[in-house]
Formats: structure tokens, C-alpha cells, sequence
């Protein structure tokens, strides 16, 4: 007679109830998993899925995702002339949040030359690249919009011609792709009340240092700040070249910094990903801890509910492996149940959670065996105070 | 033929001026088919003396011998306490003590289980002693449905299960009104019969020893009296 599934089968609502609230506490804990998985996906996507050998950005800059990276447009030209390159493009890269699909968005602007074969989008799951100078636009499914669907930004508006799927930015916000002019023109786009103030200050400016109404107007377009800047050049090695080679060249005699994808994506997990990876371990951490410690009072009160039922078991002669099953099935139970819920649960979450999720099966594994263990070690505490409950306890009133 | 045999026995808690000798030189003897009614006040020791033939207290001195085995002789034995409970003792609790979880049926049957039957066998010999209880038709409630007399009837069938030759009813009426009790003494009296168990009983009820084979009154440890057969 199994006398664990009884009590369940007798008790069923409590059981239920306990199965969801610890269920919901792990369906948390293979969230947080997933959150940290995808924190670090996210984090390197971008660096993964554009094509490019090396990225060379700012002098004593860790960009252009870590802080921001600031060269001339022109630089890249200069970058191509360096030995040991086939290719390079420019790239820029920016936060934006407009109205886009109805809704106030935030997402990421990246800039490239169309027509070149360097930083375009990597995962179109419909339509196409970008082939047009002007006006069109590649954006991840995540913003909601759809093929031949018309986006304002700024003063234009930009056709949708392809999109994305997991396109994401190191924060997880959805990428939308333009070409170079375009980005930059939207980058630097100032509203025309603010054009106006600021052509009255800077004429302000001149005319008290001196010069005349007339002489300030003609020095005016040379004070409106430069949209000829970019974030990064990418670059094509040429078969054969030595990447070492290339970077000091590019250090010493155009005074930028340039890395490796791979270096990168180093830049990215031990920077801006370190110390968010490492709150996300730790709370999933005390997660788990805490589960394990719910669990363990749970059974623990389950078992002191029973504790005359136990020694009225343990007088009429029941042996002892008949208490301890009684208690560690109901414990595993607990457990097993609980992590069924949370897998379910978390499955259910998964596409609608704002965040990108990342469910990794090893690390699910090895999260269910830390729970199932830490089950087992929770019903410990109450077989040990069962054992020890005298068998005299269920004489008397 | 004597079930239970209880020569000298001594149990003492704590020692020095702080020693409390719950038992003092106890001897008496039951048979197969008796009915005996251990009788006293709060603290006369008839519970320490019914611990002590549970096997749960270990006495301080003496001997007792149950259904042919030496189960205390001054000094620790090899017995397996809990086997020699399940296959030799039934017990009735003044609280019932059923399950809360298993139903009549099933609390029953657990008790055969636990000594070997198989799940049909169990079931089965669990509802003759329901019916033998008067009882039957109550076998799937569990004990929250069940009245207090029903509940007392289940751990009577439950005590009865194994059909063991002793059987210990601690306080059996205390948790019921006067009619159900008289009722339960008269089954306990029927099981004595017709069962041919030893039944020994731990009550401070004078109302209930009618019908007792022998009724010893305990006092500050000792037995200060013994009578015989009332009925």
C-alpha cells in the first residue's frame, strides 16, 4: 500500500496548491536560466551575425557596443588602403525609440553601406536586403511590422523590404537596418524649432565676438555640427593576411583600435555582460536555494501534520523504510511535480516574455538534478525527526 | 495457557533523590480468552506498565514473557521489537488513531499488509472483520466521516487484524459517551471470547470493568488490589 499517494489522493487540493506555489518559485528559476542564456545571446548576436573580420573602432575605446566609438567617414577609406584588407565599410550603430507598428518602440538603428557586402542584416526570414540607397529599411519581426508596411523616422518614410527574426541588440531590443546616409540623416535629424534656436545662438555668438550681421550669416553653415561621423569601420581580411599585422598597422598609422570578432565578443561578456550575468547567477543561485528551502519545510510541516499517525504506524509494528517512503515520495513528489509545472509553465512564458529566453536542455538537466537532490536532502529533516518520534506519542488523548 | 507473564517488574525514572519508581515488583499473568482491566488514578503507573509490555519502555528490573517469548529478563534481548509488536499485539488507542488518509477498509488492511498479505487477501480479510464489527457497510469512509463509535470499531478491526494473542486498549472508552462505551467493552468482551485473545485493558473508569475477568487497581506504582471475574 503506497501511503504516500493516499495522503495526496486524500489531500489533493493542499497538494495542488503547494505544486503551484513551488512550481511557481521554479517556473522563476528556469526563467531566470533562460534570461541569463539569453542575456549573453543577445549580447553577442550582434557581433555573431554581422560580417566582418575585424571591427576597428575609436583609439582606447572598448567599442562600438561597450561605449561609444566616434571616427570620421572618410576613415574607412584609409582603413581599406591598409595592406592585408579586401574590404572595408562603414557602420554605425544607435539606440532609437519612435512610434513604429502603433507603438512606441525602443530599437536599434544600424547603418552600413548597402552595396557593399559588410554589416548587413544576417537572419532575414522574409523578403530581402536592402538595395536601394534611400528608403528602405530591413526591421526584426519583434517590432511587429511586416513586408511593404511604411515606417516614418524623422522626416521620411522607409519600406519595409525584409525581416528579421532574433535581430537584437546587446540589451535585447529588435534591430532595424538602413542604409549608411540614411541612418546618419536620422542620427542627426534635428527638429526644426531646434534648428532655429540653435542658428540664433551660434548667430549670437559671432556677432558678440565681433563680427558683423552679415559676416555672421556666411560663418553660420560652418558652426552646423558634422553628421560625417561613424562608430566603426568593418573590414575584409584578404586571404593569407595576418590579423596581427593588420591591427598594428591600423594602430600606428591611423591611430584607431581594431579587434577581432572574437575579441569583440570577449570585450562584451567580460564588460557590459559581466556584472548582469553575474546578478542573474546569483539570483538564480539563491533561487534555487530558497526552492530547495521551501521544499524542505513544506515536507517538513506535511511531516510533523502526521507525526501521530507515525507513531501509531511505528507501534503497530510498521518498519522503518515504511515512514521513510511515506516521507520521501511525498518530498520527490512535491519536487517532481513542481518542476513539471515550472517546465510547462516557462514553456508558456517563453514567447511572450519581453526578454529573449534561452531554455539550454543541459542546463535545464542539471537544474532539475540540483532540485531533485535538494528534494531528497529536504526530506532528510523530517525522516529524521520521524524516526525519532517515539512510538508512545500515539498512546494518550 | 497465560499470554502475557509479568513477574517483578521494576521501573524507575532517574536516579538519586530524584528517582520516580513508576513501577514497583508488578507481577500478574493473563490467558488466552481473558479479559483484564489494569484500574488507577492519573500517575499510578498502569501506562508506564502498559509501555513496558509494548516494548516501547525498557523496565528497570524484572521479566515478562509474551506468548511463549522472553521479551525482558533483566537485561537487553535480540528481539525485533516492531516485528514482535505487528505478528503478537493489537493495539486500541484511546484517540482511535486511524489513518487519516486511508479509508475504514484500508486502514485496516494496511495492517495485514505490512505483515505480508497481498492487496486482494488484505482487502478481503479487512471486510469480514468490518462485517464481523457490524461495520461493513462503512468500509470506504474515511475516519473524518465516520461517528466516534464507528472510528473505535475500525481500530478495534484494525487491533484485531493479524489476529494476534494480546491486545492492549489504552483508555479504549475514554472518547466516548457512556453508551457506545458500555458497547465497545461488550465487543472487546465478544473478541476475548471468541477470539480467545488476551485482552488487557488501561482504564480510570470504574463504569466500564463490568465483565472483566480480573481487574487490578494500581496505585503509586504498585497493584494495591485485584478482583476477580464480576459477571
Amino acid at each position: 500500500m503506497d501511503l504516500a499517494v493516499k495522503d495526496i489522493r486524500r489531500h489533493l487540493g493542499k497538494f495542488i496548491a503547494t505544486i503551484a506555489g513551488v512550481g511557481l518559485l521554479l517556473t522563476i528559476v528556469l526563467v531566470m536560466n533562460g534570461i541569463y542564456q539569453g542575456n549573453i545571446a543577445d549580447g553577442v548576436w550582434l557581433i555573431e551575425n554581422t560580417a566582418t573580420d575585424m571591427w576597428v573602432v575609436e583609439r582606447g575605446r572598448g567599442g562600438p557596443f561597450n561605449e561609444s566609438s566616434r571616427i570620421p567617414l572618410d576613415a574607412y577609406k584609409s582603413v581599406a588602403a591598409t595592406p592585408g584588407i579586401a574590404r572595408a565599410s562603414p557602420f554605425i550603430v544607435y539606440a532609437a525609440q519612435r512610434d513604429v507598428g502603433g507603438a512606441n518602440q525602443q530599437f536599434t538603428i544600424i547603418g552600413y553601406d548597402v552595396f557593399g557586402v559588410l554589416g548587413g542584416p544576417g537572419r532575414i526570414v522574409r523578403g530581402r536586403a536592402i538595395s536601394a540607397a534611400h528608403y528602405e529599411m530591413v526591421a526584426d519581426a519583434k517590432l511587429g511590422l511586416e513586408l511593404g508596411d511604411q515606417v516614418r523616422l524623422g522626416q521620411h518614410e522607409y519600406r519595409v523590404v525584409g525581416v528579421t527574426g532574433e535581430a537584437v541588440d546587446p540589451s535585447g531590443n529588435p534591430l532595424v537596418y538602413l542604409s549608411l546616409p540614411d541612418a546618419q540623416e536620422i542620427q542627426y535629424q534635428q527638429d526644426t524649432q531646434a534648428l532655429v534656436a540653435a542658428r540664433a545662438a551660434n548667430l549670437k555668438r559671432l556677432e558678440r565676438a565681433g563680427y558683423t550681421s552679415e559676416q555672421a550669416s556666411k560663418l553660420l553653415p560652418l558652426l552646423a555640427g558634422s553628421t560625417d561621423t561613424i562608430n566603426a569601420v568593418l573590414l575584409r581580411l584578404a586571404p593569407g593576411a595576418d590579423a596581427e599585422a593588420v591591427r598594428k598597422h591600423i594602430r600606428d598609422w591611423l591611430y584607431f583600435d581594431a579587434y577581432t570578432s572574437a575579441e569583440e565578443r570577449e570585450l562584451m561578456l567580460e564588460g557590459r555582460l559581466r556584472r548582469m550575468s553575474a546578478v542573474l547567477g546569483l539570483f538564480r543561485s539563491l533561487l534555487v536555494v530558497v526552492s530547495i528551502v521551501i521544499i524542505a519545510l513544506i515536507v517538513y510541516v506535511l511531516t510533523i501534520e502526521k507525526i501521530r499517525s507515525i507513531a501509531t504506524l511505528k507501534l503497530i509494528g510498521a518498519p522503518n523504510w515504511v515512514i521513510v517512503r511515506l516521507i520521501m515520495e511525498q518530498s520527490l513528489a512535491i519536487t517532481l511535480a513542481s518542476f513539471a509545472f515550472a517546465w510547462f509553465a516557462s514553456g508558456l512564458i517563453e514567447p511572450r516574455f519581453p526578454r529573449t529566453l534561452i531554455f539550454l536542455p543541459q542546463e535545464t538537466l542539471a537544474t532539475f538534478l540540483v532540485m531533485l537532490a535538494g528534494g531528497v536532502a529536504a526530506s532528510l529533516m523530517a525522516i529524521w525527526h520521524a524516526l525519532r518520534t517515539p512510538p508512545q506519542v500515539a498512546l494518550g488523548g | 495457557m497465560a499470554i502475557v507473564e509479568v513477574s517483578g517488574l521494576n521501573k524507575t525514572f532517574g536516579s538519586g533523590e530524584l528517582a520516580v519508581h513508576a513501577l514497583r515488583d508488578i507481577s500478574f499473568s493473563a490467558n488466552a480468552g481473558e479479559l483484564v482491566a489494569l484500574i488507577g488514578p492519573s500517575g499510578s503507573g498502569k501506562s508506564t506498565l502498559l509501555l513496558c509490555m509494548s516494548l516501547i519502555l525498557v523496565p528497570s528490573s524484572g521479566r515478562i514473557v509474551m506468548n511463549g517469548h522472553t521479551v525482558y529478563d533483566a537485561g537487553a534481548t535480540d528481539l525485533d521489537v516492531r516485528r514482535f509488536r505487528r505478528e503478537n499485539i493489537g493495539f486500541i488507542f484511546q484517540a482511535h488513531n486511524l489513518i487519516p488518509f486511508l479509508n475504514a477498509r484500508e486502514n485496516i488492511s494496511l495492517v495485514l499488509h505490512l505483515n505480508g498479505a497481498g492487496k486482494r487477501e488484505a482487502a478481503r480479510r479487512a471486510q469480514e472483520l468490518l462485517e464481523y464489527l457490524e461495520i461493513g457497510h462503512r468500509a470506504d469512509s474515511m475516519p473524518a466521516n465516520l461517528s466516534g463509535g464507528e472510528q473505535q470499531r475500525v481500530a478495534i478491526g484494525r487491533a484485531l487484524a493479524n489476529q494476534p494473542p494480546l491486545i492492549f486498549a489504552d483508555e479504549p472508552t475514554a472518547a466516548l459517551d457512556t453508551d457506545r462505551g458500555i458497547r465497545v467493552m461488550g465487543l472487546l468482551r465478544k473478541i476475548a471470547r471468541e477470539r480467545n485473545s488476551a485482552v488487557i485493558t488501561v482504564t480510570h473508569d470504574h463504569r466500564m470493568i463490568e465483565g472483566f475477568d480480573s481487574v487490578y487497581h494500581m496505585m503509586d506504582g504498585r497493584f494495591v488490589d485485584r478482583t476477580e471475574a464480576t459477571h
